[in-house]
């Protein structure tokens, strides 16, 4: 039973266990995203994923494909038409099909592991979801990491990179459960890039954003895995337990949290971070410098509902000079909040917009 | 035209009833349609003389249904009456009710609900959407528990009457409870205690059909009572239960039980 909290909320973060889901599967450039249900289902996640990316001025094609389940098969059962969907999936030759199931399909009872099971020729991997009936957006992106992970790189070459096992600790460093939807992704790449340099250290493999499925099979190799935000431990702890791969659990953010992510990391990759650290707070210094005309400023916070934002808006109020109370102008806090310093720097830019307006 | 539908816990002896009921019915010389809504698909095989009828789900899964015509589902049987099933899915796979939803969205399509009366036969252990629904948008308008005196079968007709209860209060709804139809099942004190069970939900007992050897031996030969066995006291049971139908202006809202005052019910007419 589902157990969202939210039932007021549009935010696609508490929406359908298959948005989140569509929006890791799509971003395997040769794979094809089965859904397993109404057309309508994969018509609107299709709609939303579509005009989200537009947004960015991405013009991506989304490889979904709906088995089109009608009134007949609810009644009779849907395995006959996600069998009908992965042979005309398979016939267009993808390195990898995700399948993903709608709630119709949990209530009928369709047996979707058994019939991805009848050997495609090519990897067929059902992600666990059913719709609303498996939670959300964050439930569905979780089960999609996890059921990819379980199998990456299946089928790649021979016996290479076939799930993995523990051991071989050669590869680099992962990201993982990047938001694809999220305006700043490519900036929140940039600046975890930025922070792993002055380690020494880059990413190998971004798990899941615009990458091959032979490029996935580099995950159980992995030395370091970094999740996007805390949401993800499961995967993190999933991952850790098949391949061994030690993680952090966020992505950097705020003034400490980013030092914080510097030592952490530099202690799992057996790096000194002390010049590192020496030149992030030295950077730190200067952008808050930029902001001085901010000091002294009487501002409140106004969060979304439920926003755990509590230590990192006490620390940048406080290192600005800003003066939090109930009659201080309200300042926006994004959700997610800003990663890295290059993240607050653009948020202090829209501060700055707000109380010099 | 008159819509009745017979609820009750499979197995209780509900086909045999709406079928020798229907029987009844065109005996007296009204056109009668049965419906059977149950995916095991017997409800109208003693009217039919045994032979199983293609059932709308089965055109519906062959891809007929865009082409269907009312002869490929509804077949004249005994006195004319009309049969249709509804028949659906395989056991374990897809969703009996939507089937139940889908065929009377097919029947109403093809015009086929038509007659003096219909008389819906529902599996009444299941009462999710689907198989309540003959009691809503304007399907059955009068329903009849069938139970015997079993716990079980007493069960099932006390959960049908929260359907209802919950359907009454719905603003088209013109679904009401018309009384109890006891089917014996040979228990002693049977008739007091489903009479007893028809008092406390509001309603009241129409009638009382004994169990009678003549039923199964009628079954044997593919046939209703009243076909086979016509001058039998149980067919004049049937024949009783057709016209108290056929007269009853009694309809009502009933009150269900909670489980524990269905059980000190059952305990009162325990035998000694």
């Amino acid at each position: 039973m589902t157990s969202n909290p939210l039932p007021w909320s549009s935010s696609r973060l508490e929406g359908c266990t298959l948005s989140g889901a569509l929006s890791v599967t799509t971003e395997v450039t040769d794979g094809i995203s089965v859904v397993h249900g109404p057309a309508g289902c994969s018509q609107h996640n299709a709609s939303l994923l579509h005009a989200t990316l537009l947004g960015e001025d991405i013009p991506h094609l989304l490889r979904i494909l709906s088995s089109d389940l009608d009134e007949a098969g609810v009644i009779f059962g849907g395995e006959g038409a996600l069998a009908a969907a992965l042979g005309e999936a398979t016939s267009r030759g993808p390195s990898a099909i995700f399948v993903l199931s709608t709630c119709v399909v949990q209530t009928i009872g369709d047996d979707v592991e058994g019939v991805c099971g009848r050997g495609w020729g090519v990897p067929v991997i059902p992600v666990p979801g059913s719709g609303f009936l498996g939670g959300g957006f964050q439930d569905g992106m979780r089960n999609a990491l996890i059921a990819i992970g379980e199998r990456a790189g299946e089928g790649k070459g021979k016996g290479k990179g076939e799930g993995g096992g523990r051991g071989n600790r050669d590869g680099g460093i992962t990201l993982i459960g990047e938001k694809n939807l999220e305006a700043d992704v490519e900036e929140n790449f940039a600046e975890v890039s930025r922070l792993l340099a002055l380690l020494g250290e880059r990413p190998a493999l971004r798990f899941i954003r615009g990458i091959s499925w032979d490029s996935l099979a580099g995950l159980p190799a992995g030395r370091l895995n970094i999740l996007r935000e805390p949401e993800l431990r499961p995967v993190g702890e999933a991952f850790a337990a098949r391949f061994g791969t030690p993680f952090l659990d966020s992505f950097p953010v705020g003034l400490s949290g980013s030092l914080r992510f510097l030592r952490e990391a530099a202690g799992v990759l057996g790096a000194d971070p002390s010049r590192a650290l020496g030149e992030e707070r030295g950077r730190q210094e200067e952008a808050l410098a930029r902001f001085d005309d901010l000091r002294g400023e009487r501002i409140r916070f106004s969060p979304t509902p439920g926003h755990a934002a509590g230590p990192f808006t006490r620390e940048l109020a406080s290192s600005l000079g800003l003066v939090p109370g109930e009659e201080g102008i309200p300042l926006p806090l994004p959700t997610p909040l800003p990663v890295g310093t290059a993240g607050l720097v653009r948020l202090l830019h829209r501060w700055r917009r707000v109380l010099h307006a | 035209m008159k819509q009745i539908a017979l609820y009750g816990k499979g197995g209780i002896g509900k086909s045999t009833t709406a079928a020798n009921l229907s029987a009844a019915l065109a005996e007296m010389g009204l056109s009668v349609l049965q419906i059977g809504c149950d995916p095991k698909r017997d409800s109208t095989r003693m009217l039919m003389h045994g032979s199983w009828i293609p059932t709308v789900l089965d055109q519906v899964r062959e891809g007929r249904e865009a082409s269907l015509t009312p002869d490929q589902v509804v077949y004249r049987g005994f006195g004319e009456v009309r049969c249709v099933e509804a028949g659906g899915p395989e056991p374990g796979v897809g969703c009996a009710g939507r089937g139940i939803i889908a065929t009377f969205q097919l029947l109403e399509r093809l015009n086929s609900l038509t007659g003096d009366v219909i008389v819906y036969d529902v599996l009444g252990d299941v009462v999710c959407g689907g198989f309540a629904m003959p009691m809503r948008e304007g399907y059955a308008e009068e329903v009849y528990l069938v139970t015997s005196g079993e716990l079980m079968s007493l069960y099932a007709a006390n959960n049908i009457c929260k359907a209802i209860a919950r359907l009454a209060g719905r603003a088209r709804s013109r679904c009401r409870l018309a009384g109890v139809i006891g089917n014996g099942a040979g228990q002693a004190g049977e008739e007091a205690l489903v009479r007893a069970f028809a008092d406390r939900i509001h309603s009241r007992l129409v009638i009382f059909i004994p169990r009678n050897p003549v039923v199964q031996r009628a079954e044997i030969h593919r046939m209703t009572v009243i076909e086979y066995a016509p001058d039998s006291a149980q067919a004049g049971v049937y024949r009783q239960l057709a016209k108290s139908i056929v007269e009853n202006r009694e309809l009502g809202i009933p009150t269900p039980l909670s489980m524990d005052d269905l059980e000190s019910l059952a305990m009162e007419f325990l035998p000694a």
